[in-house]
């Protein structure tokens, strides 16, 4: 995995290459990996967003309800 | 890097940005402590939720593709050549500006020891993004669902903005060679389009349960905590500076860019690579802030909340022409966009029934679109690029700075690629039944749950013993 194992040999290249993270070469998978990441979040989240409102949209609470909820801490 | 000079120049460079990407994300954080200060007690935590979570949705798709897009888009494509390849088509090609090193899978888009540059860039147009998407924010607080405006972030923060940037602000862009569009501080790159972007998503969203009596007399839900707005608008300066020294480059030699044999000439310059100096543009951020707090202080009759607002909207007017402008007409010109933008606001809301909970189209959109016409009349005349000087819709050399082009540089900004897309997306999230929270919620309020939960802890801690 390691791109570069001698800082030397590395830096007295005729062309240093700049590239050094691990996995070089690697790019295309880690921008899919990263795009999976960022849908997934918003399926699971909105998900998550929907139920909590259902659930406290089911319970009809009301307008003023949350004053006797607010903590004095 | 092989000589000390090159070295020294290529690392202030590098540490100028750095240190600008900081500063502008005091933008961030007065636009988080604004938008809690101006909200009900009731949503707070929603709020705050809502526009922290715009961090990280803009920036990871700002990049996956947005900082393409903007490499990608100077010409149109189709509507004027590139400079760099006579090409009107997409620039992916290998020219030294093109989109194609600026892809997600690109070994520049990471630490590379042979660039120093892009990284810092990249962040430094990132942060104007969240800017674009924070201005949106506070319009639609209380009533919008977080996946929703999560979506609508991502639209105008990493595809919208970048596209006009593109066509607006790159030194290639084609409304510079057809229009003579200047925009050097982004009147309408960022706040018309963002202002107009917010609007166009408020049409379709509607007004907070009571902003509205049932004659339609608009209702005034004022800051909840005038504190906490105060010092959020003066974080928005401090950050507004940052993002000045930003959009300069801070040093650079044009002699050789313009092609003048013989000819030396270091300077900063603006976005578009023509000469200004960071002295000159902090005289005009203060002159027009001022300006800006003077008009709206009156015109509000002493207002704190919109005498704040009305020192950001005065800075965003002058800032199309803020490279160029004398201080006082940037006094002048930040009066003139504060007086259209608060009597614009309170027409709007009656007219159309238009619940802008902080006042951003206002302060964004018309002060924007304002600045970017009056900047059409007084630096009519001005080049709009240093390249060359041609004609208008010539789009093969760049046209002056002329008012036609600025008006309607101003309706693309506001209207095209702002208002339009607003309102397209949030009809199709409208459709998806994604966009509005249950009325019932907004009622009880978006911490509801969050507030029953914390009283239960509450009072589980106060009956115990040990």
């Amino acid at each position: 995995m390691a791109t570069v194992s001698n800082w030397i040999d590395h830096l007295s290249a005729s062309e240093v290459a700049g590239a050094v993270y691990p996995g070089v070469g690697s790019e295309g998978i880690l921008v899919i990996v990263g795009i999976v990441i960022w849908i997934g979040w918003h399926v699971v989240s909105s998900m998550q967003e929907s139920n909590k409102m259902n659930d406290i949209a089911r319970r009809r609470p009301g307008k003023d309800d949350w004053k006797s909820n607010t903590p004095d801490w | 890097m092989t000589d000390q000079l090159s070295a020294l120049t290529t690392i202030f460079t590098e540490f100028y940005y750095w240190v600008t990407v900081v500063l502008m994300f005091l933008i961030h954080v007065g636009f988080c402590m604004y938008e809690v200060g101006a909200s009900r007690y009731k949503h707070h935590q929603h709020t705050l939720m809502k526009n922290t979570m715009l961090i990280p949705l803009v920036t990871i798709t700002w990049f996956f593709f947005g900082w393409w897009i903007y490499w990608a888009f100077p010409t149109g494509p189709g509507l004027a050549p590139s400079i760099m390849n006579e090409s009107a088509a997409l620039i992916t090609d290998e020219s030294a500006f093109s989109a194609t090193w600026y892809t997600a899978t690109s070994d520049l888009m990471a630490i590379n020891l042979n660039d120093h540059i892009s990284g810092v860039f990249w962040a430094a147009f990132l942060l104007f993004s969240w800017t674009a998407a924070s201005i949106v924010s506070g319009a639609v607080i209380e009533r919008i669902t977080t996946f929703a405006f999560g979506i609508l972030a991502i639209a105008i923060g990493s595809v919208f903005w970048t596209i006009d940037a593109a066509w607006g602000w790159h030194f290639d862009g084609w409304m510079l060679k057809i229009l003579g569009y200047h925009d050097a501080y982004a009147s309408g790159v960022i706040h018309a389009i963002a202002g107009g972007f917010a609007l166009g998503i408020l049409c379709v969203l509607g007004p907070r349960i009571g902003k509205f009596s049932s004659s339609g007399e608009p209702r005034n839900i004022g800051p909840r905590n005038p504190w906490l707005v105060t010092v959020g608008l003066f974080l928005i300066y401090t950050g507004f500076w940052g993002f000045y020294a930003a959009c300069n480059i801070p040093i650079y030699d044009l002699g050789p860019e313009y092609g003048m044999e013989g000819v030396t000439f270091w300077t900063a310059t603006n976005i578009y690579v023509t000469p200004t100096t960071l002295s000159g543009i902090t005289f005009n951020f203060l002159m027009s802030l001022s300006g800006g707090l003077l008009a709206g202080y009156v015109i509000s009759k002493g207002d704190p909340f919109w005498t704040y607002s009305s020192g950001l909207a005065g800075v965003i007017t002058a800032s199309a022409g803020n490279d160029l402008y004398h201080p006082i007409q940037a006094m002048i010109i930040a009066m003139i966009g504060v007086w259209v933008a608060y009597k614009l606001h309170y027409w709007v809301e009656r007219k159309f029934k238009i619940d802008d909970a902080v006042g951003a189209v206002a302060v964004h959109g018309y002060a924007g679109f304002v600045g970017l016409v009056i900047c059409g009349f007084v630096l009519n005349g001005y080049p709009s690029s240093g390249y060359s000087v041609g004609a208008m819709w010539d789009g093969t050399t760049y046209a002056a700075i002329n008012p036609l082009g600025m008006f309607i540089g101003a309706i693309i900004m506001f209207f095209v690629l702002g208002f339009f897309p607003g309102y397209i997306i949030a009809r199709v999230l409208h459709g998806m039944g994604k966009l509005r929270i249950p009325r019932e919620v907004e009622l009880a309020g978006l911490d509801y749950q969050i507030l029953e939960d914390a009283s239960s802890d509450e009072k589980a801690v106060a009956s115990s013993s040990r």
